[in-house]
This record gives structure tokens, C-alpha cells and sequence, in this order.
């Protein structure tokens, strides 16, 4: 597989669902009158209708290639998906990561069984938003918009199975059962997805590079996403697979990491001091994302030290083709701070260019 | 051990002393009180004074339920980083960011060099303890967990930051033994997060207590604390406060696997659930514990803070950690 070179501008996953300005707040305002009885479901639809509209226009507006709808839906990046599912209930919370933040646990007590698309849907409404936009110029054809599933062991690593009456949820109780379970389900979400317009799903998996002692588990679940990936591409369809991996230091696993039947391994600098030094010495033999941008940090880096870093790195991936990016989805940044990061990829590739801004 | 040390100051509590982790819901006068206040209603005396006639309350009632040592219930407290944010010079406030769910707060940055000028909670633990006979203990949050729950724009990495923080918290702790206090917790509940930092913050809390003449808490929780134990035992404290009862006491099987080496206080009341767990649980929970740790090192309380918990529910909670510790005492 090959394509064209070169460093193109992509968002991570995540983005800030509200501003500090009373006019940013609708979801935050919508939500609570929601809880009080004085608004509906079909209000917080319309609202976070409106919400994705605009940060996939602050995205374009930041000079990004690659978007995606901010995640603005997602309660969390674990109950999300998995709260879609019957058989799964949605319980308590706990801590995402190290990132002081939390997520509902899910917990199986049967069967997962998906009704419905999981994510198909909102790709659809957000591609089609990305569509209403007016192109910027210069990317005419070069602007797309990809999806984003957190990964089925991700999904597995946090969720329970509870005992069951019947005895229907004690087949999940092991990790591996329950990130099967998930990933047979994600995996059946590709077609829907292809059929949407999606050409590059991100599968978002911290978890893997967390418990690396998990690792076959971890590739057995993504072998079946792998499976659905292929499926579209024998058919004649394009879809790209890119797994992302962050909140951990990836640099003891980059070998494995390259070594997985993905097309994009997506990598977190911010935790991995030598990683810069790791890739520059035994480059990749596949597309990279380089989160050298950090996503959970407000301070905005220096672009020209990090375009530095790129230049060491790019000649040595394949093809010469990465995706710069934030090191995370940037909803742990303040808005007017997550765009500003997005707006500095464009002044990283200002300074690749030697065309430095202001 | 630290008993002797307890008693070294002065302090002459029973076997399983009953305490609570720091926070107490606000009343609601207070909490519309807050919200006035920060629409510019009500002056910022009107504000203080109410805050007073909350802490007195929780004391008063604290003494009624028989605790032996009290907390002032940090009426004057948002949150436990942003609260020291706000008033320490090198910080400035972020937009907002989200915890979770629909819930949003001003994240403190780190934009110049941390500096203590002025007690920050001194004034509010002498109020606290005018009000009763038994010990109050000083809260203060660590330099690890500041540097954590804060963005950094200053500090070359987390280890400068957490080190800066942990020298601004020895100040605190300075000025509130120089006031009286013997008692002080300083809580480090992002202790676990990121296991490989376990020496920051075990570095970090060194700076803070070295050669301090205090008995020293620290409340951890929501952690893998598999992945930091027995190392975090090395902590410069007397007493980890744990959040037991949630995670089904299975911190007792690491205990059991390496023994542990400091005063407990043994989170007996799940804090995350309205009802509160029944006297049989929370005495059986004690029992447990009595089977790898020594008696006299067991302090008895809830998980963690209550202020998300309403007044009544706080109280009972409270009431089944005293009734409890008071039934071991009699065997």
C-alpha cells in the first residue's frame, strides 16, 4: 500500500464540549435543565447536533486535514459505546486513567446485544457537516473526517460482568471473553460505518499499552476488527485502520505496536521521552500518528522545536506520510486552549515548509 | 510505634480512634450562600460568616457523635487542589474542563514559580479548634496531587513542580504546628495514578514533613495501589487513610503478602452509596482487619470525604464508624 507523502494535520479524537463564553455553554445549560425535567431528548439532540457543527468547524478553521466530531455525544470514552448494548448496565464511576477524570463502568449481566448502529449515525451526521462547511482554500479533496471507537480490550479492561440469575453474564467474566464479546460487536459496526462514508476508522486502545502482560488478549480482539477491515477492502472499498494508544509510555512496545496488521499506529510522545529518538533511529514500516502535540497540558509547545523532531522522524516512515496530531483527544484542555493546540499543527507545518508565520 | 508518637505530643486517644477524612457536606444555607455569593449577592463577610456557623455546626455535632479526632469539615473549601490555587502566588485559573458527566471546573495553572506568603488554613483550624477539647486536625493537600490535578506551563517537568508545591506545603505545615496543630493529613489522593512516579511523590513528601514535629496522615484512594505497594509504605507519614470498604477490603491481601507498616485509618463506611452499610458489615469489616494489622495501630472512619453526601447521611455514616470503634474497645 502506498500513498501520498507528506505530514497531514489530524485531530486525536476528543474535543472540548463547552467554552468559558455563555454562548459555548448550550450543552452544559441543556443538560442540566434536561436533568431538571424542563427540556427533552430531543433538545440535547438538537443541541449537540449544534455543538458538532462547530468544532468540526473549529477543526477546519485550525487548518486540520483529518477531523472528527469531538466525541461532543460521548458521556465517557467507556459507557459510550458499551452503554449502547443490551445486556450491559451501566454502573458507578471510575477513574479514567491518570487523567482525573472518570468514566461509568459497564457491567455485563448477559449477553451483549447491539440493536441499531453503535456509531454509525453520528459519522453520518458529522460527515455530512463536515460536507455543509465551505472548503478553506488549498483543500479542495483533502479534507476528511474519520471515526472513532475506543478498542474492544480497552472496553474489556474496564467493564465487570456481574453473576446473573440465569448464569447468562458468567461466560463474560473474563477479560477475554468480555474484549471478544466487544470487539465481534465493534467489528460489525465496520460495514455500517464503510456504507456511511468512513475510510478511516481510529480505534482508541490505552488500555493495551497499560497492561502489556495482556497483550494476546488485547491482539486477539483486534484481529476480528482486522477481519471486518478486510472484508471492506476486498470489496473494492478503501477503509484504514489507525490504532491509537496513549496515557502510557508506547516506547517498550513499539516494536509489537508496528508489528500489528493495522494501517496507522497512532503514538503518545508526551509520556515517552526517547520516543522521538526510537522512531528517528529505527524508523516504521507503517503510517504513523505523532502526538508530539501534548493534548493534556495547556502550555503551547515551541513549533519550530517540534518540527525539529519531525524532521528527524518523517524520512524514516513509510512512505514519508504521518498524521501530527495532539498526544489525546483534547477534551481535557480548557477550549480556547484545545484550539489554540490545533492551530499550532498548522504552525509546525508552517516551520516544515520554512514558511514561519507572523 | 506511632502511637508512642502520638502520646510524645501529647495526644492520648483510645484504640481505634474514630476521625473522618476531611470534608462534610455544606448545609444548605452555605451551599446557596456560595452561589450568591459568586453572583455578587452577598459580601464576602456574609459568606465567611456563614462558613463559621457551618464549621460550628459540624464540630458541635462531631462531638456529639463521639469522635475523637475532628476535622473543621472544610466549609470554606470548593475543591481540595483549586481552594490552594487560587490563593497560592505562581497559579492563575484555566477556562473550564470537565470532570465527567455534566460536571465542569476551573482546572489551576502552574504559570510562574510557587511561593507561600500567608497562611492559607490557619485562621480556619484555630476556629475549629477554640470550638472543642479534642484535637483538630490540619488538612492540607500534597505537593504530588497539586502538581497533578494542575496544568503546568512553568515547571521543566512534573518532578521540579511537585517538589516546588511540596516546599510551599512544608510551609503550611510550619505555620500550623506553630499555631498548635499536632495533627495534620495531607492528602495525596493521586498517589497511585502513575505508579513509575511513586518516588516524586515519595520525594515529594519528604520535603514536606522531614524533621516536622506533627503526626502526619495521608488519604489516598481510587488507585492501583498493587502497583505502588509495598513501596508507598516509604511515604514520610505516621497513617495512610484508605478507601477500604469500596474496594471490598482488597488492600487486606496485599497487607497479607507484605506486612504493613503504618498506623491505618481503615475506611469502614462505603461514602458513594446514599444508605448506609449496616453496624454487622462495618463491624465485620473491622474484624477483617484486625486479622493482619495490630490493634493499635487501627483508626476507624468512613472511605473518604462526605461532601457529596447530604448532612443526614454524613451524620449516620459518621455514627456507624463511632458505634463500631467503640464496640472493639470493650473486647
Amino acid at each position: 500500500m502506498s500513498a501520498t507523502p507528506g505530514l497531514y494535520l489530524s485531530s486525536a479524537g476528543g474535543y472540548p464540549r463547552i467554552g468559558d463564553s455563555p454562548e459555548l455553554q448550550a450543552l452544559r445549560r441543556t443538560i442540566a435543565a434536561l436533568d431538571r425535567g424542563e427540556r427533552s431528548h430531543a433538545d440535547l439532540l438538537d443541541v449537540q447536533n449544534d455543538v458538532t457543527r462547530q468544532v468540526i468547524a473549529e477543526q477546519v478553521k485550525a487548518g486540520l486535514d483529518v477531523v472528527t466530531d469531538g466525541l461532543i455525544r460521548w458521556y465517557d470514552p467507556i459507557s459510550h459505546l458499551a452503554g449502547k448494548l443490551d445486556n450491559i448496565e451501566i454502573k458507578g464511576l471510575v477513574r479514567f486513567f491518570d487523567t482525573n477524570t472518570y468514566f461509568r463502568q459497564p457491567v455485563f449481566v448477559g449477553a451483549p446485544i447491539k440493536r441499531g448502529n453503535l456509531a454509525a449515525g453520528e459519522y453520518s451526521f458529522a460527515r455530512n457537516a463536515l460536507g455543509h462547511l465551505p472548503t478553506p482554500q488549498g483543500k479542495a479533496g483533502k479534507l476528511s473526517i474519520k471515526s472513532v471507537l475506543t478498542g474492544p480490550y480497552t472496553l474489556g479492561r474496564f467493564s465487570l460482568s456481574e453473576q446473573s440469575g440465569d448464569g447468562s453474564s458468567e461466560a463474560y467474566a473474563s477479560l477475554e471473553a468480555r474484549a471478544q464479546a466487544y470487539a465481534e460487536i465493534l467489528a460489525s459496526e465496520f460495514e455500517p460505518l464503510s456504507q456511511a462514508g468512513a475510510e478511516l476508522i481510529q480505534i482508541d486502545e490505552p488500555a493495551a499499552i497499560k497492561y502489556p502482560n495482556d497483550w494476546a488478549i488485547f491482539e486477539a480482539s483486534l484481529a476480528l476488527l482486522i477481519q471486518a477491515r478486510d472484508r471492506i477492502t476486498k470489496s473494492g472499498r478503501k477503509l484504514e485502520l489507525a490504532l491509537y494508544v496513549y496515557f502510557h509510555d508506547c516506547a517498550p512496545l513499539y516494536e509489537k505496536l508496528l508489528a500489528l496488521p493495522v494501517d496507522i499506529v497512532g503514538l503518545d510522545f508526551t509520556y515517552s521521552p526517547k520516543l522521538v529518538d526510537i522512531v528517528a533511529s529505527a524508523g516504521s514500516p507503517k503510517w504513523l500518528g505523532l502526538g508530539l502535540i501534548d493534548g493534556r497540558n495547556t502550555k503551547l509547545e515551541d513549533p519550530a522545536q517540534i518540527a525539529r523532531q519531525i524532521d528527524r522522524m518523517l524520512p524514516k516512515i513509510k512512505d514519508q506520510r504521518a498524521f501530527l496530531g495532539p498526544s489525546s483527544g483534547l477534551e481535557y484542555l480548557p477550549r480556547d486552549r484545545a484550539f489554540a493546540k490545533l492551530e499550532l499543527l498548522s504552525k509546525v507545518r508552517a516551520e516544515l515548509k520554512g514558511q514561519k508565520r507572523q | 510505634m506511632s502511637r508512642q508518637k502520638l502520646e510524645s505530643l501529647g495526644l492520648k486517644l483510645p484504640l481505634f480512634p474514630t476521625t473522618s477524612v476531611g470534608s462534610f457536606p455544606k448545609p444548605d444555607y452555605l451551599a446557596k450562600a456560595r452561589a450568591e455569593f459568586n453572583k455578587k449577592r452577598i459580601s464576602e463577610k456574609d459568606l465567611h460568616d456563614l462558613e463559621r456557623k457551618a464549621t460550628a455546626f459540624w464540630i458541635e455535632e462531631q462531638e456529639k457523635l463521639g469522635i475523637d479526632v475532628l476535622v473543621d469539615g472544610e466549609m470554606y473549601r470548593g475543591d481540595m487542589v483549586a481552594y490552594f490555587a487560587e490563593r497560592l502566588p505562581g497559579f492563575s485559573i484555566s477556562g473550564l474542563v470537565r470532570s465527567y458527566g455534566n460536571r465542569y471546573y476551573h482546572k489551576p495553572i502552574i504559570s510562574s514559580e510557587v511561593a507561600w506568603r500567608t497562611p492559607l488554613t490557619v485562621d480556619w483550624w484555630k476556629y475549629a479548634q477554640s470550638l472543642t477539647k479534642k484535637p483538630v486536625k490540619g488538612m492540607l493537600t500534597g505537593g504530588y496531587t497539586i502538581m497533578d490535578w494542575s496544568f503546568n506551563e512553568f515547571y521543566p517537568d512534573r518532578r521540579s513542580a511537585a517538589l516546588a508545591l511540596a516546599k510551599v506545603v512544608r510551609k503550611e505545615v510550619e505555620a500550623l504546628i506553630a499555631a498548635g496543630c499536632k495533627i495534620i493529613q495531607i492528602d495525596e489522593p493521586a498517589l497511585s495514578v502513575r505508579p513509575e512516579e511513586l518516588p516524586i511523590a515519595l520525594e515529594a513528601m519528604d520535603l514536606t514533613t522531614k524533621g516536622q514535629n506533627a503526626y502526619f496522615i495521608t488519604h489516598a484512594c481510587y488507585g492501583e495501589f498493587d502497583k505502588i505497594y509495598p513501596g508507598m509504605l516509604d511515604l514520610a507519614v505516621d497513617n495512610f487513610d484508605l478507601e477500604m470498604s469500596n474496594s471490598d477490603l482488597d488492600l487486606l491481601e496485599l497487607f497479607r503478602r507484605h506486612p504493613f507498616t503504618k498506623d491505618i485509618s481503615f475506611g469502614v463506611v462505603d461514602v458513594h452509596s446514599h444508605r448506609t452499610d449496616s453496624g454487622e458489615v462495618v463491624r465485620k469489616r473491622i474484624e477483617q482487619a484486625l486479622t493482619i494489622l495490630p490493634k493499635e495501630g487501627v483508626w476507624v472512619d468512613p472511605d473518604c470525604g462526605l461532601k457529596t453526601r447530604t448532612v443526614e447521611q454524613a451524620i449516620e455514616k459518621l455514627r456507624a464508624c463511632v458505634t463500631a470503634a467503640k464496640s472493639f474497645r470493650n473486647e
